[in-house]
């Protein structure tokens, strides 16, 4: 599907053409490449203080993926809300930081990638991430996964399945899937 | 009833179980026979090895975690603390999720507990086409006899609502289909296997065969990561680990040294192949690493009328190889039906979905079922596996592409679960793919099923059976180690797990490992005594 790129070029930031960003498609490594020779970068490269791996650029993007991918969030009131958030960037977190080196290499490309304004303008359509809006972020989830471009399937797939699977560990997330949680007769017997 | 716990009991017992992480200074150690990894082939050798009166140091990357931490009965506490990754483990391309355990009792201590001894045909293509010498059927049935009876293996009866669909699918379209042997000792039909038996019942390494081992002797090291075996005119002369800390992944600082007779590495087949590359160990023929097998699933989903409860009850216990040997064992691509429990978070990443969509699919988890194929690989030319590479930090990395061969068979594999879940009375099916919609009716299936584009990142790709990397086979030209484990160029090194199979296995391997791993080990006594 051709969507994106179109679109994405289309929307190009400061030094991007259309065809650079169509380069991207062959891989994040490329765009960041590309990133480097613009003057962008994607700024600090510490994590956030009480986390493993995702750094503040990250924890935006994981802020406002949080209710585009699981809408079942607007469902809980604006407190319960934001703690679910919270827990749901915990999740990503911990399991971003249990990967191997070659996964966390291709996740650290993938959010880098993100942070650098014109890139992410170019790439995904999206200005700010706190400005972006559940409409906005899933109209780039759809044309990243809808893409012809494997790399950006493959950035789609991950950022969706980090989230939900994040926010459905949640036992708060049970009552909305009919898992009642753990089998009661068992965890009454070994809970005793 | 609170449950008594193996290891508190044992370890105030006497047991010899140390907590690397616990470590400030480092330490020597030694043994008659160091044994790398303790799943299935590691757990099964060490209490071999002990009975025969050897002296056996068992050292395990992962942590020590028993009953005591499973009774919370949680979906992400086992996540994070019983699988490699905390469960995000996959290909270098993030294409296919890898499901591996890793902790005291390797991916014995989270399996669905399917016990199948390994299928005639497949020991008949190793004995013919790969130069196995010692694993036919006949040779290998007492082994497997031993284990069932170790492990308590049995045939399961009660099937819940998940595996009834399968069942009842076969019976309408008169498939093949068989109840699965199950390795559990007074099982509660719980279906938390996956989060780590809560109630002792799954004969797992962790509850039978290490604490034997211990019994008689052995030392369990957990939390050490066993970086390199030094070697020298061919013999390994030593290993090295470190010891991790809490987190179970970040090196502590301290070294442990490891002195044996014997070394035998069993961390599976991604953390043994790294093992050896990392160790440099002699591959003259380049094939250390190669043909890796991981039987890719794919899945189809569907909704029915009836509670399924998914995650309740004993996850697997119907399987079907009405597809597996149809045209023998090197014909278009074979495949064996069975369903996953589907717990949520798990669910959700099955569904790869979000919006609207997830939130609607996760609403029906109550009512959904998911049958998954196991397609069989290593068979032909067009399906020779993938390969395990190293990381600049030495940790693995695990290619594997699918061929022409292999789509051509997950496009089937989606045809035979739709028909079958059609046939099991459901009201909509879809295949586990980007691009798939509900259809509700097999004829509307057939057809949305053969338009599906078969990609990377657009189909749902599972494995949780590795095996390969490490091939047997007598012929040192296309094994690392000849059929009794033996690596073929250091006369004191074996491997025993699954990455010595030649080819995947045609059924969950567990068993396979098992029986091959007490064949194998029984002779290494002889050896060393």
């Amino acid at each position: 599907m051709k969507i994106s790129v179109q679109r994405a070029g289309d929307a190009h930031g400061p030094g991007l053409s259309r065809r650079d960003v169509l380069k991207v498609g062959a891989g994040f490594s490329l765009a960041l490449v590309l990133a480097g020779t613009v003057g962008c970068s994607p700024g600090t490269k510490a994590p956030v203080a009480g986390y493993a791996f995702l750094q503040p650029g990250d924890v935006e993007l994981f802020r406002a993926l949080a209710p585009a991918v699981v809408t079942e969030l607007g469902s809980f009131d604006a407190a319960q809300r934001k703690t679910l958030v919270e827990a749901v960037l915990r999740n990503v977190d911990a399991t971003c930081a249990a990967m191997d080196l070659g996964s966390r290499k291709e996740l650290r490309k993938l959010f880098d990638l993100l942070a650098i304004t014109p890139l992410r303008y170019a790439l995904t359509g999206v200005g700010a991430w706190n400005e972006a809006g559940i409409e906005k972020m899933q109209a780039f989830l759809a044309r990243w996964r809808g893409s012809r471009f494997a790399t950006l399937n493959a950035g789609g797939n991950v950022l969706v399945k980090l989230t939900s699977s994040s926010f459905y560990l949640l036992p708060e997330s049970w009552p909305s899937t009919g898992y009642p949680g753990p089998l009661e007769y068992v965890f009454n017997a070994v809970n005793s | 009833m609170a449950l008594p716990d193996i290891y508190t009991e044992g370890i105030a017992s006497g047991w010899k179980v140390i907590d690397a992480a616990k470590l400030s200074a480092p330490q020597t150690l030694e043994a008659d026979v160091a044994i790398i990894g303790s799943g299935a082939g590691g757990g099964v050798a060490a209490e071999i090895l002990a009975l025969a009166g050897l002296k056996v140091l068992l050292l395990e990357e992962g942590a020590l975690r028993t009953s005591a931490s499973f009774k919370d009965m949680d979906e992400g506490r086992a996540m994070r603390e019983l699988y490699q990754e905390a469960g995000a483990r996959a290909t270098s391309d993030g294409a296919i999720a890898v499901l591996q355990g890793r902790s005291v009792g390797g991916s014995t201590t989270v399996n669905w507990t399917s016990s199948f001894r390994t299928p005639a045909p497949t020991l008949k293509f190793w004995a013919s086409e790969c130069e196995v010498v010692g694993h036919g059927v006949d040779e290998m049935k007492p082994w497997f006899e031993q284990m069932e009876k170790r492990l308590d293996v049995m045939l399961w009866e009660a099937h819940n609502p998940n595996n009834s669909v399968l069942m009842r699918g076969c019976e309408k379209l008169g498939w093949e289909a068989h109840a699965i042997p199950r390795n559990v000792r007074g099982c509660w039909n719980s279906g938390y296997c996956g989060l780590g038996c809560p109630v002792n019942a799954k004969q797992s390494t962790l509850v039978s065969t290490i604490p034997e081992a211990l019994k008689h002797g052995a030392t369990l090291v957990h939390r050490v990561r066993v970086r390199q075996l030094q070697h020298a005119d061919g013999k390994v002369s030593g290993a090295v680990g470190e010891a991790l800390r809490e987190d179970g992944r970040t090196p502590s600082g301290t070294l442990l040294t490891i002195k044996a007779r014997h070394y035998i590495a069993a961390g599976g087949a991604i953390n043994t192949p790294a093992l050896l590359l990392r160790s440099k160990a002699p591959d003259p023929h380049g094939i250390l690493g190669k043909r890796s097998f991981i039987h890719p699933v794919v899945l189809s989903l569907a909704q029915m009328r009836e509670r399924i409860d998914p995650f309740f009850g004993a996850p697997q216990s119907i399987a079907s190889d009405h597809f597996q040997w149809q045209d023998g064992a090197t014909g278009p691509m074979g495949y064996k039906l069975e369903v996953p429990p589907i717990f949520p978070g798990i669910g959700a990443g099955v569904l790869n979905a979000f919006g609207d969509e997830l939130k609607r699919e996760m609403a029906a988890l109550a009512h959904s079922n998911a049958v998954l194929a196991l397609l069989r690989d290593g068979f032909v030319e067009q399906s020779s596996g993938g390969s395990v590479r190293l990381a600049d930090d030495g940790s693995p990395i695990l290619d594997y592409d699918l061929s022409d061969y292999v789509w051509e068979g997950v496009r089937r594999a989606y045809l035979s679960m739709a028909e079958l879940q059609f046939a099991a009375g459901a009201q909509k099916v879809r295949s586990a793919h980007i691009d798939a919609r509900y259809a509700t009716s097999w004829s509307d299936a057939k057809k949305a099923i053969a338009e599906l584009p078969l990609k990377k990142f657009r189909a749902t790709l599972f494995t949780a059976h590795l095996m390969g990397g490490c091939a047997m086979s007598q012929n040192a030209k296309r094994g690392v180690v000849d059929s009794r484990g033996r690596h073929h160029q250091l006369a004191n090194l074996s491997v025993m797990d699954g990455s010595v199979f030649p080819t995947s296995i045609g059924a969950n391997p567990q068993l396979s490992i098992f029986g091959l791993t007490a064949q194998n080990a029984t002779a290494l006594v002889q050896d060393l005594k």
